[in-house]
């Protein structure tokens, strides 16, 4: 998950040659993030124990029991955003890992054998250019391997991997997030006998990894300070969805790639004040741009809604490229459907299965009824006009039922496209193929808007 | 022998019509199953045809409008088949794999084939979780209690037990077919061991023990002619490999001796107690499967995919090894590199071929078989 968006000079020749509005309060995030990696980076020194882990946001209960963490997403989507995949990447070809698997799990791979190649020859080769880069890249090896990867099961074979990779010394733990099929009669969000289940399954195994954590730490698992930290997620989460659903405003004061880079806060930083402050930040401008009718994107005239995994290559790029043709990516599956978007189910008393339910109604999660359901009432909240898929070519967790989601989309008047990238690899993205996509979209829009 | 074989490659080659034939035949329900971990023997005691959905060879035409092209061939040839229409033989689906995939397939299908019930469980993908064990039984128990409710009547123990030992006498009769060929008593091809397992996948128990009873009694055993170069296979999950890349193996100068393929030796590896507690029986089968033919999308901690085929290929006596992967598919993309080093590492010679669902460059492959073979026989001879 990525953290900070780079404001790089390159911008796309593409429409009007607007340019996004972002939010001037997510740049706190960017600090929060640089602090979180220079923190990692020191954990051994401070003789703290370091775990690895992938999938959903557990780090509250690290953050609580004084173990460092690295989110390899995070990492990977990091290194993406720095454009500093491709040599982890091509050292996983090196390997054998062919392109077509999940990039995340490519990169963070690929990097992790760059750094045991480096322990094995002894040599540290910095980098003259950016030493904070080279810095951000040495993590700290893992004393702990934790999987929590709801629905994708590429996301739990990358971390068997991740186990082999350390030659299978490195105690593991995987907790399972099965799929809600809702297949069941009294099946619903949030409802039906298979969620209570699912719920109590998940809540089980984070409870069994607290013990797995005491065995590996050789200390107590303190569920106060849980419910410590829970109390800063919560309140952050809340903060966060209020300023969400503040961009039912026309024009919507922030998008989509507003709440990408706020990310960070909700998924991996400490559970502390400072990401209150960040959403209490957030919300603040986000109220003030609607006293003053300031938008995300300039003269918005079109409200999109962004499918599919981020492609981290390209946050900003794809911020300009939809500002420069009016339209305001307002919403998306990644951002509006995860991230503690329940955290009423969190009960500060006894947080670990309101937890457990926030991480099983991950957007991908839910068998695709229930999900497009969800996905249309965003929609209709938000007054979308259009989908922007994006086939993202490695991650098939969130490429599947998309041309369902997009069937339900035109049945609901909205229209369309799908544009081809991936998470991390940037040799899939196809930019003109996005251009042409979305000039033919806008004009279906405007004659959309002309016939009514 | 070969009217046998011909009536399996027939099922082989077509299984729904088959199962439409069965259908007509007994009015009995057809249930599909998604590979690799599902047990038939659930649907079989509920009085069902329980069939292995496979793929088909039928370019994806239709199917384009629910599933991207990265996908593994056997996913977008199910979609295809469900856009086609071709699953309405079937009375429900029983589904409980974590492939991404699959998922995704799943839902196309729910949504396409609305009167088509699926049973979904989804089995514990964690094989030595500590939970591992009563989650399972508890996913049995649920599937058991959806049959019922399927086929209003009620699923006795002993009926699953008989069906256990039904299933068990098959897996037997092509266990003996896989010493005999080991052993070099018997010549199977790749293409014949294939449509062995797969037909077995599709067709009646009964009657394909019977045909596999028939079969062994009167298989030639005079053993392997000539000097061919023995070959181990590997990988390709869920769904078959196409006949004709098999062939070159042999038509390369080598022989298939065994192999780990899930239309092969996964399918058939192990048995399910036939005593007991059937729902406990069943688990055990599902928990204990790593420990003797691992597979990539089960991976446990204790055993590793490519120290099992190190041994296999040992074990039987393979000269050479040969991995046939189907190309999108992610479990396998994983591990791969995993088999190329210890493979390397062992000196063994090894040969990659990613397969599609769609035409394969076969004079290209040939050549590459060709030298593969070659380097396996100079190897074997030093
Ligand atoms: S394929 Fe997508 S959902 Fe699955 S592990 Fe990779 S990035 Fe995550
Ligand atoms: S072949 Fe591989 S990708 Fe395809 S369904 Fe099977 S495990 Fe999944």
């Amino acid at each position: 998950m990525q953290t900070v968006m780079e404001r790089s000079a390159a911008s796309p020749v593409f429409g009007n040659g607007e340019r996004a509005n972002r939010l001037k309060s997510t740049r706190f995030g960017g600090k929060l993030v640089n602090d979180y990696w220079e923190n990692l980076f020191a954990a051994k020194e401070q003789g703290k124990k370091v775990v690895w882990y992938n999938g959903t946001y557990i780090p509250p209960f690290f953050h609580s029991h004084d173990v460092a963490w690295v989110h390899g997403e995070a990492w990977s989507a990091m290194l993406s955003a720095k454009h500093r995949e491709v040599t982890a990447q091509e050292r996983g070809e090196q390997k054998g890992y062919d392109r077509e698997l999940c990039s995340y799990a490519r990169t963070h791979i690929g990097q992790m054998l760059i750094e045991l190649d480096k322990v094995k020859a002894g040599t540290s080769d910095l980098h003259p250019d950016d030493p904070r880069i080279e810095t951000m890249l040495k993590l700290p090896p893992p004393d702990m391997i934790i999987n929590a990867y709801p629905y994708c099961s590429s996301g739990q074979q990358w971390d068997d991997i991740t186990y082999r990779v350390f030659g299978k010394k490195v105690p593991m733990f995987t907790i399972q997030i099965p799929l809600l099929w809702g297949g069941r009669q009294d099946a619903g969000y949030m409802q039906g006998e298979e969620w209570l289940e699912r719920s109590r399954y998940v809540a089980d195994q984070l409870v069994a990894m607290t013990r797995f954590m005491e065995e590996h730490t050789g200390r107590k698992y303190d569920f106060d300070r849980l419910s410590e930290t829970m109390g800063f997620v919560k309140k952050a989460a809340e903060l966060r969805l209020e300023a969400m659903d503040l961009c039912t405003a026309t024009p919507s004061p922030a998008s989509f790639f507003d709440w990408i880079v706020s990310i960070a806060p909700v998924n991996f930083l400490p559970g502390d004040q400072n990401i209150v402050t960040y959403f209490e930040g957030v919300l603040a401008e986000v109220k003030e741009r609607i006293a003053n009718g300031e938008g995300a994107v300039k003269d918005e005239k079109y409200r999109l809604f962004f499918d599919g995994m981020m492609n981290w290559n390209k946050v900003g790029w794809l911020a300009d490229k939809f500002a420069a043709v009016n339209a305001c990516v307002v919403a998306g599956r990644y951002t509006h459907m995860s991230f503690w978007q329940e955290p009423q189910l969190i009960d500060l008393k006894d947080p670990v299965l309101g937890m457990a339910q926030n991480y099983l109604i991950c957007p991908n999660n839910h068998g695709a009824p229930i999900m497009i359901g969800e996905i249309e009432k965003i929609c209709d909240k938000f007054g979308i006009h259009g989908m922007v898929m994006h086939a993202a070519r490695t991650c098939r967790g969130m490429t599947n039922s998309q041309f369902l989601i997009a069937n339900s989309a035109k049945k609901h008047g909205r229209q369309s496209l799908f544009f081809e990238g991936d998470v991390a690899d940037e040799s899939f993205y196809k930019d003109e193929l996005l251009n042409v996509r979305l000039e033919a979209m806008i004009e279906a829009l405007d004659a959309q808007k002309r016939a009514a | 022998m070969d009217g046998i074989l011909q009536q399996f490659a027939r099922v082989a080659a077509d299984p729904l019509t088959y199962a439409r034939d069965w259908k007509a035949r007994t009015g009995r329900r057809v249930i599909g199953l998604f590979p690799m971990h599902f047990p038939g023997e659930l649907a079989h005691a509920a009085g069902a045809l329980p069939v292995i959905l496979q793929q088909d060879d039928v370019p994806i035409t239709v199917g384009q409008s629910q599933v991207f092209s990265f996908y593994c061939g056997y996913n977008r040839s199910i979609i295809d088949q469900a856009l086609r229409g071709e699953f309405a033989v079937l009375d429900a689906i029983l589904f409980g794999d974590h492939c991404v995939q699959l998922l995704g397939t799943a839902d196309v299908i729910r949504a396409e084939v609305p009167g088509l019930p699926i049973l979904f469980n989804q089995l514990c993908s964690v094989l030595d979780a500590d939970w591992a064990m009563t989650q399972t039984q508890g996913t049995f128990t649920q599937l058991w209690r959806e049959l019922e409710a399927l086929t209003g009547a009620p699923l006795p123990p002993d009926a699953v037990r008989d069906s256990i030992r039904a299933f068990n006498r098959n897996r037997a009769l092509i266990r003996q077919l896989y010493d005999l060929r080991r052993a070099g008593k018997v010549v199977l091809t790749g293409r014949q061991m294939q449509m062995v397992v797969k037909s077995s996948m599709v067709m009646d128990k009964a009657e394909h023990t019977t045909l596999l009873e028939q079969l062994l009694a009167t298989i030639d055993q005079s053993g392997v002619r000539g000097n061919p170069v023995r070959v181990f296979l590997s990988g390709h999950l869920c769904h078959a490999p196409r006949p004709e890349v098999l062939d070159l193996v042999e038509d390369c100068g080598g022989l298939v001796v065994d192999d780990d393929l899930y239309h092969g030796f996964r399918f058939i590896h192990a048995d399910v107690a036939e005593t007991g507690d059937p729902v406990e029986a069943l688990s055990h089968w599902y928990i204990d499967r790593n420990h003797k033919v691992p597979c990539p999308t089960r991976a446990i901690k204790g055993m590793d995919w490519e120290d099992y085929l190190l041994k296999a290929v040992d074990r039987s006596g393979a000269q050479g090894l040969v991995v046939l992967m189907a190309k999108f598919c992610e479990p396998h993309m994983y591990f791969y590199p995993e088999i190329k080093e210890a493979f390397d590492r062992h000196g063994i010679p090894h040969l990659l071929i990613e397969t599609e669902h769609e035409e394969m460059p076969l004079e290209a492959l040939k050549t590459r078989v060709e030298t593969f073979i070659e380097i396996a026989r100079r190897k074997a001879a030093a």
